[in-house]
């Protein structure tokens, strides 16, 4: 392939953009009215944000106003992470609240715990095996009558295991406890009834799901406690101050009506995906597909390339027109390996020689084939490299 | 049609590495910008400061991409926090607890610019290394040889940090910018609009800043500090002058501050680690003609009584010395007495304007 080659195989790391919603997103733009305002102008973008909502309320089965939108996937859980702890060590006084996650949640979700873990709360972490696999008999020894609140990824962005969440609600329920559901990488993979998933709290992020950045969706299921990080104006309905990024929630809204049929999206991933893992297997000696016995997100694959730096390895596919991941993308230009993958019983030097490939919707045969030929050529121009030195 | 040859670029984020992207790029190589990103002062303080001057700090790295995103060159940064802090900045504070006045970029640039991106360089599939040095590679017409020689901008000649340089790697390195004077090359830069063209060059060392070096020791090791305090002598006969808080606060041929007050200006024109006495004397005793250097590497054969010019410290215009090989290294007799020679520097080592090696001053 020429010089201009460009497959993206990070999708986990952002989509692009629709190519319908890019096209709409000009119209969408001219609603630039505040939409607070009183006057003509505001009632616009305000339309388009309640339309949004009612799209996110019917793609997710669940009430419009049990929406609130954020700027991002971040801001979701970190919101429904302190609003249970603000209720229960503010508000309570209630200093023997504890509450439950696991090693292999995203840096939004892990770095809240740890935060409020350094107040004194008393915070349990449940580990996830090598395979991907939840370790449901730490959850249930660490789960009791003081837990308030469990948050549980739907989805591994590194690996793509998927975890258990419905058993994790189910038990959760037992005690009271408030289950949050970091639902980010499974937007627009998996279908996602969050009233049947039975979840208090869901969060979602616009540009996971083919849509534009700055937006993101907390789901708060009607009675569950909630505290805005930011205060300020009566913005959604004073659960989060801040004028709405009109265009960014407008857009996540159009995106979610854009999905249409998951089931024909997941199959074609997914085996594409199997196929290239086949591929790899045969061609490339001495790597391994990590969690491949779990239930997995169609399009993710998470793969160690014995006695390769995955660092390198992006390097080379990048200069080959190749966009792949190492780690998580925000792990970018540091040189600690994943602590995710570290948790999951891998040493230092196996996660650093991961590469995660993430399928889209539009992936090809075509790119896949590329990416595997490429691969194979450069892990053993390394490998050989690796020799000639230690030889 | 034929492969370009692709060039791995070890880009600061200053001046000098920018344009040498440019001239790279404008000679038809396939150029890979790479940043190594050492030493950030970003974690835990919010500063806007032009990075010291530096090669180091988190700002430069940020100048370093927009530079190749302006010229349209792939870049990456590589964390080498690790190996800096290994190979570079701990030995830096041992040699100050030693008494010495180290000079660290040697160290940077034998283990982080060169060691590992000779590594990164094959890794990548690039044919050559190139850096913003002032320093040019000739090949000799006889031989066909490479070396490396002195810049074009005498001022500017950075072959003083090149001397423990594998003589192998020689072949595949590049300088662009060697043949450069500064000030074209500065408004050459301006010429292309490099968002760096006026940046402010580096000085000093890089992870120090602006805070002095007796303080950077002390941070990095408190305790050992603690136990540097000793007598301030008068030399040669010995007479105690006053007390010093610690030998790291003193180098070699320092004038200013030294706290005491005698007829004729005093200079420190030795440092005794063991006793940590800091000896001062008067402008005669800081000239010493006689030079042990340890450690040598050498990029070319030198002849044993053979007559090189030596530079003793980065800004040292280079003084004739005769060079005589011992069992460890060589003895220096230096033409002229060459004013306050420190341990921690090095001599380096050139025939005519060819980089020949260079070792430690002992």
């Amino acid at each position: 392939m020429s010089s201009k080659t460009s497959i993206y195989l990070d999708h986990n790391a952002t989509t692009p953009v629709h190519k319908e919603l890019s096209v709409q997103v000009n119209e969408l733009a001219l609603h630039w009215g505040n939409p607070s305002s009183v006057h003509n102008h505001g009632r616009g973008p305000k339309q388009l944000i309640r339309k949004a909502r009612q799209a996110l309320a019917k793609f997710f089965n669940i009430h419009p106003l049990e929406i609130i939108f954020t700027s991002g996937g971040s801001e979701a859980n970190n919101t429904a992470i302190f609003s249970v702890f603000d209720n229960e060590w503010l508000k309570n006084k209630n200093y023997e609240a504890e509450f439950i996650t696991t090693t292999v949640e995203h840096p939004s979700v892990s770095k809240a715990f740890d935060l409020i873990e350094s107040y004194g709360a008393t915070v349990h972490r449940v580990p996830v095996n090598y395979d991907g696999v939840f370790d449901i008999d730490f959850y249930k020894s660490v789960l009791n009558k003081n837990t308030k609140l469990v948050s549980v990824m739907y989805a591994n962005n590194e690996t793509g295991a998927i975890l258990p969440i419905k058993q994790v609600v189910g038990l959760a329920k037992e005690v009271n406890a408030l289950v949050h559901c970091d639902g980010v990488q499974a937007l627009g993979k998996v279908n996602l009834d969050l009233k049947s998933l039975d979840v208090d709290y869901c969060s979602f992020s616009a540009h996971k799901v083919y849509s534009l950045k700055g937006a993101g969706a907390l789901y708060v299921k009607t009675g569950t406690p909630l505290n805005s990080l930011i205060v300020g104006g009566a913005q959604e309905r004073s659960r989060r101050a801040g004028t709405e990024n009109t265009l960014a929630i407008a857009s996540f809204g159009q995106a979610l009506d854009l999905v249409g049929d998951i089931k024909t999206k997941y199959d074609h991933q997914e085996n594409l995906r199997n196929k290239m893992e086949t591929q790899i297997e045969k061609n490339i000696p001495n790597c391994k597909v990590l969690s491949k016995s779990a239930q997995r997100l169609p399009n993710t694959s998470n793969i160690i390339f014995d006695n390769i730096d995955g660092e390198s390895l992006l390097m080379n596919l990048d200069l080959k027109g190749i966009s792949v991941s190492t780690g998580a993308a925000c792990s970018s230009g540091s040189s600690e390996p994943s602590p995710v993958l570290i948790s999951m019983g891998l040493t230092r030097y196996q996660a650093q020689s991961s590469l995660r490939v993430s399928l889209g919707w539009e992936t090809t045969d075509a790119e896949i084939k590329y990416f595997v030929e490429t691969l194979t050529e450069i892990v053993s121009r390394l490998r050989r490299l690796k020799q000639e030195s230690a030889g | 049609m034929s492969e370009k040859k692709r060039v791995l670029l070890a880009m600061s984020g200053g001046v000098d590495s920018s344009v040498a992207a440019a001239i790279l790029q404008e000679q038809g190589y396939d150029v890979v910008g790479v940043t190594m990103q050492v030493w950030d002062y970003s974690k835990t303080e919010c500063s806007i400061e032009e990075g010291n001057g530096t090669c180091c700090s988190s700002i430069d790295v940020d100048d370093a991409r927009s530079v190749a995103d302006h010229l349209g060159i792939p870049f990456y940064v590589i964390n080498c926090e690790n190996e800096f802090k290994q190979n570079v900045i701990d030995p830096f504070v041992q040699s100050y607890l030693k008494g010495e006045t180290p000079i660290p970029c040697v160290n940077c640039n034998t283990y982080l610019k060169f060691d590992y991106l000779i590594d990164k360089m094959k890794e990548l599939d690039c044919d050559y290394l190139a850096t913003g040095h002032y320093a040019q590679i000739k090949e000799s017409p006889l031989t066909g040889r490479k070396s490396i020689v002195t810049s074009s901008d005498d001022w500017k000649d950075q072959t003083y940090f090149l001397f423990t340089l594998d003589p192998s790697i020689v072949e595949k390195l590049m300088f662009p910018v060697g043949d450069w004077k500064k000030p074209e090359l500065r408004a050459y830069a301006e010429k292309l609009g490099l968002p760096v063209a006026k940046k402010k060059d580096s000085t000093g060392i890089c992870f120090v800043g602006k805070n002095d070096y007796s303080k950077f020791v002390e941070k990095m090791a408190p305790e050992e500090t603690k136990t540097l305090s000793g007598d301030l002598r008068l030399y040669p006969g010995g007479e105690v002058l006053a007390q010093h808080a610690g030998t790291h606060k003193y180098t070699y041929g320092q004038r200013k501050g030294l706290g005491v007050s005698w007829s004729e200006p005093l200079y420190v024109i030795k440092i005794e680690s063991d006793t940590n006495t800091v000896w001062l004397g008067t402008e005669e005793h800081l000239y010493s003609s006689e030079v042990k250097v340890k450690n040598l590497n050498l990029l070319d054969d030198i002849q044993d009584g053979e007559s090189l010019r030596v530079k003793i410290r980065f800004q040292h215009r280079g003084s004739d010395a005769v060079v005589k090989k011992t069992e460890d290294g060589v003895t220096l007799n230096f033409v002229e007495g060459q004013r306050s020679v420190t341990p921690g520097q090095a001599a380096v080592f050139y025939r005519s304007n060819q980089l020949v090696g260079g070792g430690w001053i002992q």
